[in-house]
């Protein structure tokens, strides 16, 4: 029998798109953990193993990292949208004491792309400079005058393809993305409309929304000879590091990148940025470590966005509410760079429909980058598509829940093969249960019929208030996949560490890996440590993105702790005299079978002395002809002040089919994160622009709003029992990005059963609000 | 200067435009004490000042002259968690964590005046602190929590 090929090629979905990547075969096959396996801790609601360090303000955040003579840079950045810039006066900001050094362009190398002459969005950095502490930092940066030439900006989509604009940056031929716009197509949507009974149109509208973690994108570096330590705030320590080695021109080897913790990321700590390059060269020619923060400003305005968007949505359906045809055509705002993350995709994949076509322009604006922001494309698309779901409900007479269920997808319609698992129609019922749906819906139709019950969107006493109940759907891909490597090893006490270059945003990595290699290993969760963020001490694991390290690097945990869990068995079986299959492991005890012969880890590992029991794990592809997707329903409830125009929301509800869920505790915590970033977008959160002057205008949390303790409804978060042995031996699918897709949809629903008229502008302010009642 | 700082005696001579916020975290490394804002929007800076909670980035430091200052430093260690901390991490009630220091902060305050707050009250103490990882149900439910292990050991 020959020997299967090591090195293999396939294919990867992050974020919606899809990625051939080389991938190393894992050296040994394990048997799936089903559903009814017996675990001991995966699945367990252990505590956040950082939990204590958490409430005692004590995690070592890139922020809190205080090096010996450590000096700071602030960013001078531009405060028009478009232009050149002719000189930057600096000598006044040189003459304070305490600053250090000031870089403009001359003094930077061109692969940082720093500090460009052109000016090409408010906020752009054109400068930098370093001082002995951070107020002088910020006072020189305020010193710093930068004189230009004004140019003709275009920071809308109308701006940016009018007939006459110019390019929103030098070498672009027009302003869109890919050239022009994409359309994606399967069926005949032109016959599928002439087949419809009824057909739909909405037009809605999505608002930029900003990630505002509360850490903002920091780095402190620091230089010994020519080998750099970065300290970041990064989702991808790995990707910062290839960034800097490539951006400085120095090998991968001298270049190591600490993220201990990390204050929230949300898709927007990706890579390196202006900041990462500014704290390194500082630090080079300085020759002292240098911290260059982000300020609150900045961080609003120049770290990435998730873009505004039109969507004008058509969909067609028979009688009976089987959809024939769904077209939208969007209209994405990018910024000044960005890629297709746009909102089309989920119209493809979340109902069942032969005929599918999406036109999505893509412009190329004077604003600030786009970045992935949770669910990237998906949160955006949903709203429209809900929207119109909606809409066609009450056009039909049909119940919201009972159209969705009709159009059930039963498989990944954009390949044509089935998923691995979606157990939505599940996720429908139990939502539906728990929320008391079906209740709602019998008394809302026996007070329209006979009148024999009060109407239960009025509020007693309160003619003012009216209250609606609102259901949407989610899909998303989360299958992570390879390349994720993790080392266990057993140190000498027997006590075990995991290995992995993966961070824990806040998500629980650091917990849920612990938990995997302890159940693997057979041994106790609190001998068991995950050393992660640190590229200097672990093997490679991908960027925490597209909702994909728990099932990118769980199964590479779990083989690396069965690898050990075998060594450690083999060594044993010499020190008790017994075979290896007749060993048992669990709680970090070898035991002869049958026997009450047995000996802990740690003291196999004292008579090993320093024999390292090591075990390596690698991730193999995910399965080819299969989709692997988490998927959910959220309801919500909400009461609607048509006086005033504020919405409050009561309750929501929310199923979701992730698989094997390997911390409920820590599932329900992301769960409710992502609900109430989504109860954000859909009511609060929103970037303004000026559009004469091309500033954004809302630059700080008092302006830009987020979620406060006293916006948040009752969440029931609730994830379906099972595990998906299709997708991966550990049964994981992600959760992060799917938490947040269906609630701005199901509040919008919601909002729209109060009043009877669609508010179809996010965020549903209170003058939008009344606009609507008004129309 | 002298300031009571988490129960000692501290000497210091901030400047005239200096934030108790940038006393701590700068003059002192004290960085428990988070800088989100730096201008009264979040609650990640909240410290108290002599037991009442305040934003340590809308404090001037040469005001604190002669006051208590308290921070999340010096609200328990480890060792010997205020219950507080103990409910935190109980309740799963950090995600990020980097929030916490503030919310905990503001809910000592409000546990040191009242130890049996009513959900409306804790909100209304806690809505001054921003968390971006959503952590609310859980941080309500560790404030309750915290409150009733107050209650219970009488401390
Ligand atoms: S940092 Fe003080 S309120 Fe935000
Ligand atoms: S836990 Fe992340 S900001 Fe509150």
């Amino acid at each position: 029998m020959s020997k299967p090929a090591r090195f293999v090629t396939t294919t990867v979905e992050v974020e919606g798109r899809t990625e051939q990547r080389v991938v190393e075969m894992p050296a040994f096959d394990l048997e799936p953990w089903g559903a009814d396996a017996a675990l001991t801790h995966v699945g367990a609601r252990a505590l956040r193993v950082d939990a204590a360090l958490k409430a005692t303000g004590r995690p070592g955040y890139t922020t809190d990292i205080r090096r010996p003579h450590q000096a700071y840079a602030a960013i001078v950045r531009s405060r028009i949208a478009r232009g050149k810039v002719t000189r930057i006066n600096v000598e006044a900001a040189r003459a304070i004491p305490g600053v250090l050094d000031i870089l403009l362009v001359d003094d930077v190398p061109a692969r940082t792309r720093l500090f460009n002459a052109e000016i090409t969005y408010h906020g752009q950095p054109l400068a930098a400079v370093c001082a002995e502490n951070q107020a002088i930092a910020d006072r020189a940066a305020r010193l710093i005058t930068v004189e230009f030439e004004k140019g003709r900006h275009a920071v809308t989509v109308a701006q940016a393809t009018a007939a006459n604009a110019q390019p929103v940056r030098p070498g672009l031929s027009n302003n869109l993305l890919f050239k022009e716009p994409r359309t994606t197509e399967r069926g005949d949507v032109i016959a599928g409309f002439a087949a419809a009974d009824v057909t739909i149109t909405r037009e809605v509208r999505t608002p930029c929304a900003l990630h505002s973690a509360l850490e903002p994108h920091a780095a402190v570096a620091e230089w010994d000879g020519d080998r750099l330590t970065v300290w970041e705030s990064t989702q991808g320590i790995f990707r910062v590091r290839d960034n800097l080695a490539k951006a400085l021109d120095v090998p991968l080897t001298n270049v190591r990148v600490i993220c201990e913790a990390m204050g929230g990321g949300f898709g927007a700590k990706n890579y390196a940025a202006a900041h990462t390059y500014i704290a390194a060269l500082f630090a080079r020619r300085l020759e002292r470590p240098v911290a260059c923060y982000v300020d609150r400003a900045g961080e609003q305005v120049d770290t990435g966005n998730r873009p505004s968007s039109v969507q004008r949505i058509r969909i067609g359906a028979m009688k009976d509410g089987t959809l024939t045809a769904i077209e939208m055509v969007g209209e994405i705002q990018l910024g000044i760079g960005g890629w297709e993350g746009g909102p089309g995709e989920i119209y493809h994949e979340l109902y069942a429909c032969p005929n599918v076509r999406t036109h999505e322009t893509f412009a190329f604006v004077n604003t600030a980058a786009m970045a992935a922001f949770r669910a990237p494309g998906h949160a955006e698309g949903a709203v429209g598509l809900e929207a119109a779901m909606n809409a066609l409900a009450k056009e039909l007479g049909l119940d919201p829940l009972e159209l969705r269920r009709r159009n059930t997808a039963t498989h990944d319609q954009k390949k044509s093969r089935p998923y691995t698992g979606n157990r939505l129609a599940e996720c429908y019922d139990v939502g539906a249960e728990r929320f008391g749906w079906r209740d709602w819906h019998r008394i809302r139709r026996r007070s329209k019929d006979a009148h024999t019950a009060p109407d239960p969107r009025v509020v007693p006493g309160k003619p003012h208030l009216r209250r609606g109940v609102g259901v949407a759907a989610q899909i998303w891909s989360t299958g992570g996949g390879p390349p994720s490597y993790a080392t266990v090893r057993i140190n000498t006490d027997g006590s075990a560490d995991v290995l992995a270059g993966s961070q824990d945003l806040g998500t629980g990595t650091r917990t849920i890996l612990a938990q995997v290699a302890a159940e693997a290993l057979g041994h106790r969760l609190d001998q068991v440590r995950a050393i992660i963020g640190d590229t200097g001490a672990t093997p490679y694991a991908g960027n925490s993105w597209g909702s994909m390290t728990v099932a990118s690097l769980t199964p590479a945990v779990r083989m690396a702790a069965v690898d050990a869990r075998r060594a450690l068995v083999e060594a044993a079986s010499g020190l008790l005299g017994a075979p290896s299959d007749q060993l048992e492991v669990f709680e970090g005890r070898v035991a002869v079978r049958g026997s009450e012969r047995g000996m802990s880890f740690g003291e196999i590992t004292a008579k090993l002395g320093n024999v390292m029991i090591q075990g390596h794990g690698s991730r193999g592809p995910n399965p080819q002809d299969a989709g692997i997707v988490t998927t959910g329903a959220q309801f919500a409830e909400v009461e609607v002040d048509t006086a005033t125009g504020v919405v409050r929301v009561v309750r929501i509800v929310a199923v979701h089919d992730a698989g094997r869920i390997v911390n409920p505790t820590l599932a329900e915590s992301q769960l409710e994160g992502g609900i109430i970033q989504g109860l954000g977008f859909a009511l609060f959160e929103e970037r303004v622009l000026d559009t004469r002057m091309g500033l954004p205008l809302n630059v700080g949390l008092h302006d830009y709003k987020i979620p406060t303790m006293a916006d948040i409804p009752s969440i029931d978060g609730h994830f379906l029992d099972g595990a998906d042995t299709k997708a991966n031996h550990v049964g994981a699918r992600g959760i992060a990005e799917p938490a947040i897709v269906p609630t701005a949809p199901a509040i919008a629903g919601a909002v729209a059963d109060a009043l009877g008229v669609d508010v179809l502008e996010l965020p549903m302010t209170p003058w939008r609000v009344l606009a609507a009642l008004a129309r | 200067m002298q300031i009571t700082l988490n129960g000692r005696p501290v000497a210091a001579d901030p400047e005239g435009h200096a934030t108790l916020l940038d006393l701590l975290r700068d003059e002192l490394a004290l960085t428990g004490t988070k800088r989100v804002c730096d201008r009264g929007s979040c609650g990640a800076c909240t410290v108290l000042l002599d037991g009442v909670s305040v934003y340590s980035c809308l404090t001037l430091a040469q005001g604190c002259d002669g006051h208590d200052v308290r921070t999340i430093e010096g609200l328990g260690s480890a060792a010997e968690p205020h219950p507080l901390q103990q409910a935190f991490a109980l309740e799963d009630a950090a995600q990020c964590g980097f929030c916490t220091p503030g919310q905990l902060m503001a809910a000592a305050a409000l546990l040191a005046a009242n130890d049996d707050p009513s959900d409306d009250e804790i909100v209304a103490a806690m809505s001054g602190n921003l968390c971006r990882c959503g952590t609310y149900p859980k941080i309500l439910r560790a404030v309750r929590r915290a409150a009733a292990m107050l209650r219970e050991t009488g401390a």
